[in-house]
Parts: C-alpha cells; structure tokens; sequence
C-alpha cells in the first residue's frame, strides 16, 4: 500500500487542526462564543486574538463554534448522501436495464438545477434552519455521488469474478454487499471527500444568505456574512472566517486527491 | 466422439441466433449455431476473434451481457433450456452444473477478498467429504491444482499471485462443485509459454477426473488438436467444421480449416512462408446471406454469396461449405507440413 503523499498529509493535518479547534470550542477553551466584553469592534489584540464583532462578543470562540457548526452539518449530510448514494448506484449499476435508466433519470432531475437555486428551493419548503442546510446539502451532493458510484458498480458488474460468482450461484444481497460493494468501496470514499467540500460550500453560501443556520448560532456562513457588514471598519470578522472555508476545503479536496490515488489504482498489474 | 450418440448429449445448441445491439445497429455474433456434445466429451472450440465462439460459451450458463438478444434457437445444459428456465432453476443448474474459467486470471478473482475465502464461497453448500473442516477443503482444493503452499496461497490477495497461481485458484474454485460442464475461454492466452502446459494439463487431468465435459475456446487450432479428442471450427457465428480433431487437422474439409491450419507457425519449414488468410472476418448484422466465408475463400464459386451452405458429411467430420464433397474428391486441401505428429489417442476422450 501507498501512503500519502506529503501535500494529502498536508490536507490531512490541517482537516485535523481544524476538527481539534472545534472541539477545544465546544469545551468552551476559547471563551464562552455568546459573552459580550464590552468594545465594538476592537481590532485583533492581547485581549480578543481575532478581535471582536459588533456586539462586543470575542470572535475566536465564535470562530470554533462554527468551525464545528460547518463540519458536523456536513459531514452528518455526506453520511447520509452516501448511504444513499452506494445504494442506489450500486443497485443500479449492477441490476441495470430499467432500475438503472430509472435512478439515472431521477438523479439528472436533481443534476439539472444549479447547486445554489435547488439549495434555497430546499429552504423554501423546509424553512430556514439546520435542516434545511442538511437537506440543501445531501440533495446537492447526491447526483455526482450516485453517478460516480454506479458508473463503477456498472464496471465491477461486468468483471469476471462478478460472473464466476453468478455461476457459482450467488445471491443477489449477497453479491451486492460482498463483491459490489467492497470494489467500489475506493470510489465511495473519494467521492465522499469532494461531497463533504461540495457540503461546506453550500452551508457557507446558504447561511451567508440567511437560509441556513441562524445567528446567533455560528457557522462559517453566517460569520462571513455577518463580518461582510464591516468590511471595511473591521476587515478581520469576514478575514478569519474566510480563511478557513478556503484552507477546510482546500485541505478536503488534496486529501480525496490523495485518497484517489491510493484507492483507486489504475489496472495496470502485471498478468504473470 | 461422433456428433451425435444416443445417450443425451450434456450440451446441446439448435440454430441459436445471438445479437448485440450496438449502438448503430445490432451485430450478429451467433448466426445458427448447431452443436451437441456428449458427457466427458473434451471439445476445442477454435475460431478467431468475433467468430462467436465467447459468446456461445457465455450463452451455455445464459451469462450473456445485458446487450446481447437472443433472436432464436435453444441452448440446453444437462436437459434444461437455458434461455427458457426461470430465475431459480437457472441459478442451481448454473450453480451445480457449470463451471467457468476466463482468460484474465487475476480479474476473475474478487480483489478485496482473501483467496481462501473466495474459493470456500466457491465451495458453499458443498463439502467434499462431510468430516473434514472448511479450512481443509479449502487447502484439498487448492493442493489439487498442484498450487505448491496451499495455505500461503488461502492467506495471499489475489494481486500478490502470479498469473498461473491465479488460473490455478480460478480453476480450483470453477471446479470445486465438481460441474457438468467447465467452459474455459482461452484460459492460458495471458500466461508464460512454459506455465500454458502445465496449467492445461491441469485443467484436462481434473476434468477428466471428474467427468466433467470441457469447452475449450481457444483460437489455437494447434493447441486444441493436440489435446482434445474433437474439435469445433467456428467461423461468422456459424460451426463450419465439426469432427475428431486428428482428421480436422490432417485432414480439413472446410477451407476456412484449411486456412487456419495452413497460417499456423507450427506447421511451416524453416525458411518458408506461412499462408495469411485474406481479408478480415465478417462482421454481419444479420443473417449472413451465403457462407460467411466467402469473401476470403480460395474456392469461392457464385452460389457460396447467396445460398447458405447444408451441413454436409466429409470423412469424419461434419461440414458447412457446399463445395465441401468436391474438395474432398479432387485433394485441393492439402497442408503443407507434416500432419500426421498427432497422435490420435491423445486427448479427452475416456
């Protein structure tokens, strides 16, 4: 087995840096997020590391909370996205024929609608909130998803072993979860890695449109559209948050590289 | 040995008509494929790429891919219909009556998964002999594929095997329910010269061992005389040669046969040249109107394009070529080596 290469590592520790941070939040080792000090405004200093909002709250412990806000929805949505994209595609790509023009059509449905439009679709009917944030970002990610993992279903389908094992009188449960599933197991987790960058882009751009989580609760999103306000008096309360959208989606998107290169090996081994 | 005995034959094709459809139309890769074979029977299969002969071994377990039709004929395995049996029989006549062994051995073994656990899934429902463990039967199995560390091949991911290992172990598992019939589709075309022979006599030893029948497909015309008893020529999606392969060989009587055995290294002196085949094999979209043959044909007369040839009987072998009788009588088939370094009691004959 490869390891990682030095950038995914990279990727690697930064996601962990992050996560930590959320954490070392929600223990409250950074301060309470909801207390107010008293100054408006003040620019990063001894007192408040990144400075404060225009309530007077200290950023940095609202930072971490939503740091951890931004992640856990996300992650929580690409857990249900994959669940829900390994079986349909993997039933799809394996049975074929009808099932799989079937889930192909319903998942170009949701493909055809800009990421955004469908997003706030979704917090139209469900109103605003985390569960429309969640929902915005399982029905965004789905359809890449679900292609991908059928596409690679419908290649280990039409492998050998997946023959020898018909011939030898396997199941269909069976065959799709011991010979289906673990093939395409490099693809889900890939996939999952570019969903969770796809989901925390999403939350961002949603709650900065005041659909997804509310103030005062904190996510990145909220935090850049709050600090968007002040831009020019307090440059730092959008900085901050906007930094570290880039550096979790940057560190997410080189560790799927990484895991790409190491789970899904091109077929390129010797035959003899 | 002969085409048709009274017992039942184990494999039997009627006129079977097979498509794909392909995205500017359907291909025909079966164009009426006669063909009975009898229990024990070792039969070489030989054609050359797109003859038809993969997806006649596919329709014997109606493993066929999602794009290929039927269009008519039967296939029947040990006295079912395949095509006509519903999801259940299929799956036990596939499951206790066939086996399969492919060309790529590594693909035909699941990469995630432990040999020795895929040849006990292999094994499933069936245990040799009621006393011994799983984990015996398993290494039984493998030590009877001449694999020489059973136990460290049980425990290796099949990526770690060398390809002949993996042939091996693909083997071991298409026979570990001991089938009727084992299709094996060129089954040593992607391993080293010197381990073809021995995984070949493996095949042929545990087949004969079990009385298992054996497809052979191969497009070796050589290799398949030397080591069974019959040979099937294939050519257009049609059976166009039938008979003992010794004959088939010395003696061709389709000249397509003729053709093949004429290009074979094999069969040239040194210094000499080998004969090519003209032209490239038809690819039909439907019923071919002649012989599939005619356009590459030595022999070629203006009713080989319009009419399609009758089976007709020369020597021992069953023929589709309507000149086949007057080839015959005036000797216009000769090969040019020595034909006769075969033996004729070699083979899969019992």
């Amino acid at each position: 087995m490869k390891r990682l290469d030095w950038l995914s590592r990279c990727g690697l520790i930064c996601l962990m840096v992050l996560v930590a941070a959320a954490v070392a939040g929600w223990f409250g080792l950074a301060g309470d997020p909801a207390a107010i000090d008293g100054d408006r405004l003040r620019p990063p200093g001894a007192a408040a590391w990144l400075g404060t909002d225009d309530l007077g709250r200290s950023l940095l412990p609202r930072l971490l909370e939503g740091i951890g806000a931004t992640l856990l929805l996300s992650s929580l949505a690409v857990l249900v996205t994959a669940v829900v994209s390994t079986a349909l595609g993997i039933v799809a790509g394996y049975v074929g024929g009808a099932v799989n023009e079937a889930v192909l059509r319903l998942v170009e449905v949701l493909y055809a609608f800009p990421s955004i439009v469908l997003a706030i679709l979704v917090a139209a009917v469900v109103g605003p909130g985390r569960p429309a944030a969640m929902a915005a970002i399982v029905l965004v990610t789905i359809p890449l998803m679900t292609r991908l993992v059928r596409a690679a279903a419908a290649t280990v389908a039409s492998r050998d072993y997946i023959t020898s094992a018909v011939v030898s009188g396997v199941g269909m449960p069976t065959m799709l979860v011991r010979h289906v599933l673990p093939n395409v197991g490099g693809t889900i987790a890939v996939q999952g890695t570019y969903a969770l960058s796809i989901g925390i882009l999403v939350e961002g751009g949603l709650s900065f449109l005041g659909l997804g989580v509310q103030p005062p609760q904190a996510s990145l999103g909220v935090l850049i559209a709050q600090g968007g306000i002040y831009m020019v008096a307090a440059p730092w309360l959008v900085i901050a948050p906007g930094v570290v959208l880039v550096l979790a989606i940057l560190s997410i998107n080189v560790l799927g590289d990484g895991l790409r290169d190491r789970l899904e090996p091109r077929e390129a081994r010797s035959l003899t | 040995m002969n085409q048709l005995t009274p017992a039942e034959p184990v494999v039997v094709a009627r006129d079977l008509v097979v498509d794909y459809l392909a995205a500017h139309g359907p291909v025909r890769a079966l164009d009426g494929v006669d063909l009975a074979v009898d229990a024990g029977e070792t039969v070489g299969v030989v054609g050359e790429s797109g003859s038809g002969k993969s997806t006649l071994g596919a329709a014997l377990g109606r493993l066929l891919p999602s794009r290929a039709e039927r269009r008519h004929g039967s296939m029947h395995v040990a006295g079912h219909s395949v095509f006509d049996l519903a999801p259940q029989p299929l799956r036990q006549l596939r499951r206790d009556q066939l086996g399969f062994v492919f060309q790529d051995p590594i693909g035909a073994l699941d990469p995630t998964m432990r040999v020795g656990a895929q040849v006990r899934r292999a094994l499933r429902g069936r245990q040799p002999s009621p006393r011994r463990s799983t984990r015996d039967a398993v290494a039984a199995l493998l030590d009877q594929v001449r694999l020489r560390d059973p136990a460290r091949v049980a425990r290796a991911y099949p990526h770690q095997l060398s390809g002949g290992m993996a042939q091996r172990v693909a083997l071991a598992m298409a026979m570990a329910v001991q089938p009727r019939v084992l299709v094996a589709d060129e089954p040593t075309a992607a391993l080293d010269s010197q381990v073809r022979d021995e995984v070949l006599d493996t095949i042929l030893a545990l087949t004969r061992a079990a009385g298992t029948t054996v497809l052979w497909l191969s497009h070796d015309l050589n290799a398949v005389a030397r080591r069974c008893a019959r040979v099937v020529v294939m050519y257009g999606g049609r059976v166009v040669e039938d008979g003992p392969a010794h004959a088939v060989l010395a003696r061709p009587a389709h000249p397509y046969t003729h053709a093949l055995a004429s290009s074979a290294p094999s069969h040239a002196r040194p210094g000499e040249r080998l004969t090519p085949i003209p032209g490239r094999p038809p690819l039909l979209a439907g019923p071919a109107p002649g012989c599939a043959f005619a356009e590459r044909c030595r022999f070629v007369v203006d009713r080989c394009a319009t009419e399609r040839p009758p089976l007709a009987r020369v020597n021992g072998q069953a023929v589709l070529c309507h000149r086949a009788e007057e080839l015959r009588s005036t000797a216009a088939l000769p090969l040019p080596a020595r034909p006769t370094d075969i033996p004729a009691e070699i083979g899969g004959g019992r």
